[in-house]
């Protein structure tokens, strides 16, 4: 009996060695892998004052001011290759008794626009201060085009303006950007 | 030949609970047993391993995930099966690779009756716990995590490859009690850890506040230490790189000390236990060291625009390099070349042993002159424990085995082990002695060799020996 033994055990554990084996997998599957997570990034944000759209040295109206910031990470290549849609939500709150026209241009490095948006702001007062809610969704080939810029210019433009204007403009803004990694 | 090429992958890629050989504990008959257990019981008078064969030992493992999980065929989105894993497992999981190569082994006993062996092993050992929260930002964004902490102190993770040279003493003191000792030179080759990490990322919504978010790391304190990385970045070309890592391997690196320590102790007949500490040592990391720390706190709002006067012409203020700026200044990253001990990840094993069945070799029932002494009998049932202590605290298994000598030249050794990998891993191994010339091979998960890619662990080992008895 001892020396029967042995060799059926062998020949199951050679076999269970030699079958041991990969089945019902697709590693082609790794190719549809893919990460898409929704990322919620601040913006920019400002408060712009009655008299900054008065000049009191010239006692002249100022009707246009604009700023303008880098940002760089649109056409460097981690948003060229991965950035599939992005939803810009801009919310302003004016106290200001008078209306606003506000022009965002996406600037390339040499200045040219290559996408751009504007949007009115409506009249409030002090006392009531008026919300204005503003989302511009950008995909396929305007994301493109967005993913030349380096830069944005915010122009904000007053209807009319005088010395006894008072209250402000609040602009709070973000951007959820749509993933694909 | 397509399977088996993955099965070798998965083999290779796939798992093994770290450092845990349950099946080669204990086995006398194979040499290297000294190497889990250097008071083991030596019956042998010499071996000499055949070079870079006598023990070729591959262990790779994930608890929380099989390859199965992720590949399967089946008609759900190989996305969501991923996105439901991350969600299942924590930050206790792990992904351990551990692969050792012996490359010279050999010993003898000596006129003293001390069996003294040694040898030179090279060691590749690494383990990744899985930053869950991370993970979940990296997979899903911060969207639908408005205020959550995001925990950036589970990134937890060590590496390293190293050449060990080795030399141990083994003695069997009395009939009952065997001790050893083991000195080990460790040449690391290369190191790097990221350990005891802390730190929040969390996006909060203030509707009170200057924008509509917050975005805040808080109590941020990373480091990753490296050790051997910085001057092979900076070598030229792939000869310059593998001749300085065989340089590195042969006492050129970083140098460290250990001692392995072990005894076996038989009570009464049929009885014994053994128990072994394993690399209890260190390796100083002086030379081509490179370490990156993160710390601090560092909250943004977004860019504020102040729309200052500005005339044709002039620059504008650059709002987007001052915030990288100042997240430079507060949490940026510092690279020093602080000197650094790494502890090595210390094994414990224990082990006890019943022997029944029919009696062989020495200390036979009848033999008077070995009254107190064990007898050697053809089969044995046990316990083993085995831990090892990694970054998060120690990694325990159980293991119940059954030996059987089948043949004088044949013996077998079938496990049962419970580890964090799984409660059903079943591993076997053998020994054949044909003549002088010694062969073993050991795995286990053999439950799931049926479809190995099920697996959560695989351990291998093989290897080749020259013995002599007498």
């Amino acid at each position: 009996m001892k020396t029967n033994l042995p060799l059926p055990i062998l020949i199951i554990l050679a076999s269970i060695f030699l079958t041991a084996c990969v089945r019902d997998i697709d590693f082609d599957e790794a190719d549809n892998i893919a990460l898409t997570p929704v990322v919620e990034l601040d913006l920019i944000y400002f408060t712009l004052t009655a008299n900054d759209f008065f000049d009191s040295s010239t006692s002249n109206p100022r009707l246009t001011v604009s700023d303008t910031t880098d940002l760089p990470f649109l056409n460097e290549g981690f948003a060229q290759e991965n950035l599939r849609k992005a939803d810009f939500f801009f919310k302003f709150t004016n106290s200001i008794p008078r209306s606003f026209d506000i022009n965002f241009q996406f600037l390339n490095p040499e200045n040219t626009e290559t996408y751009g948006t504007q949007t009115n702001v409506s009249q409030g007062t002090p006392q009531n201060p008026q919300p204005t809610d503003f989302t511009e969704t950008v995909e396929g080939e305007e994301l493109t085009e967005l993913l030349k810029a380096s830069k944005v210019v915010v122009t904000v433009t007053i209807e009319s303006s005088n010395e006894e204007l008072e209250g402000e403009l609040n602009l709070k803004s973000k951007t959820t950007y749509y993933l694909e990694l | 030949m397509k399977n088996i090429l993955l099965c070798i992958i998965v083999l290779w890629i796939g798992d093994l609970f770290s450092q845990n050989k349950e099946v080669l504990y204990g086995l006398e008959e194979v040499p290297q047993n000294l190497l889990l257990n250097p008071g083991s019981k030596v019956p042998q008078k010499f071996h000499f391993g055949i070079p870079f064969l006598s023990q070729i030992h591959i262990n790779g493992g994930a608890s929380g995930v099989s390859v199965y999980d992720i590949f399967q065929e089946s008609s759900t989105d190989i996305n969501s099966r991923i996105r439901d894993k991350i969600f299942e497992m924590d930050a206790k999981d792990f992904f351990t690779i551990n692969q050792q190569l012996n490359i010279i082994d050999f010993g003898w006993l000596a006129k003293n009756e001390i069996y003294f062996s040694g040898g030179i092993y090279q060691e590749l050992d690494f383990i990744s716990y899985f930053p869950r929260d991370l993970a979940i930002l990296a997979w899903e964004g911060n969207q639908q995590y408005l205020d959550y902490d995001f925990d950036l102190g589970e990134v937890s993770t060590t590496g390293e490859l190293l050449t060990v040279f080795h030399f141990g003493a083994n003695k069997k003191l009395n009939d009952n009690l065997t001790v050893g000792i083991r000195g080990k030179i460790y040449s690391s080759i290369l190191q790097f850890q990221s350990k005891n990490n802390s730190g929040t990322f969390t996006t909060r919504e203030t509707p009170d506040g200057i924008n509509i978010y917050e975005h805040e790391l808080r109590n941020l304190d990373i480091s990753v230490q490296t050790s051997g990385y910085a001057s092979l970045r900076d070598a030229d070309g792939s000869s310059e790189v593998i001749s300085e890592l065989l340089g590195r391997s042969l006492f050129g690196g970083n140098l460290g000390i250990g001692v392995d320590l072990g005894a076996t102790y038989d009570i009464g007949r049929n009885w014994t236990i053994s128990g072994s500490l394993l690399d209890l040592g260190a390796v100083f990391h002086t030379n081509g060291v490179e370490n990156y720390e993160s710390k601090g706190d560092y909250t943004v709002s977004g860019i504020e625009l102040i729309f200052p006067p500005i005339e044709d012409g002039q620059p504008t203020i650059p709002y987007f390099s001052n915030i990288e700026d100042e997240f430079e200044r507060e949490v940026g990253i510092d690279t020093v070349n602080t000197s650094y001990t790494q502890l090595r990840p210390l094994k414990v094993n224990g082990a006890i042993k019943y022997r029944f069945g029919r009696s062989i070799g020495t200390g036979a029932d009848c033999d008077c002159y070995n009254m107190g002494g064990a007898i050697e009998t053809n089969q044995s049932v046990g316990m083993q424990v085995f831990s090892v202590f990694r970054p998060k605290g120690p990694q325990l298994a159980g293991t119940l085995f059954y030996y059987r000598r089948l043949w004088e030249f044949l013996s077998a050794k079938a496990t049962y082990t419970v580890d964090p990998y799984s409660a059903s891993n079943v591993g076997i191994g053998m020994v054949a002695d044909l003549g002088k010339f010694n062969f073993y091979i050991a795995a286990d998960n053999l439950l799931r060799y049926g479809n190995i890619t099920k697996a959560k662990s695989v351990s291998l080992q093989l290897g080749f020996n020259i013995k002599i008895y007498e």
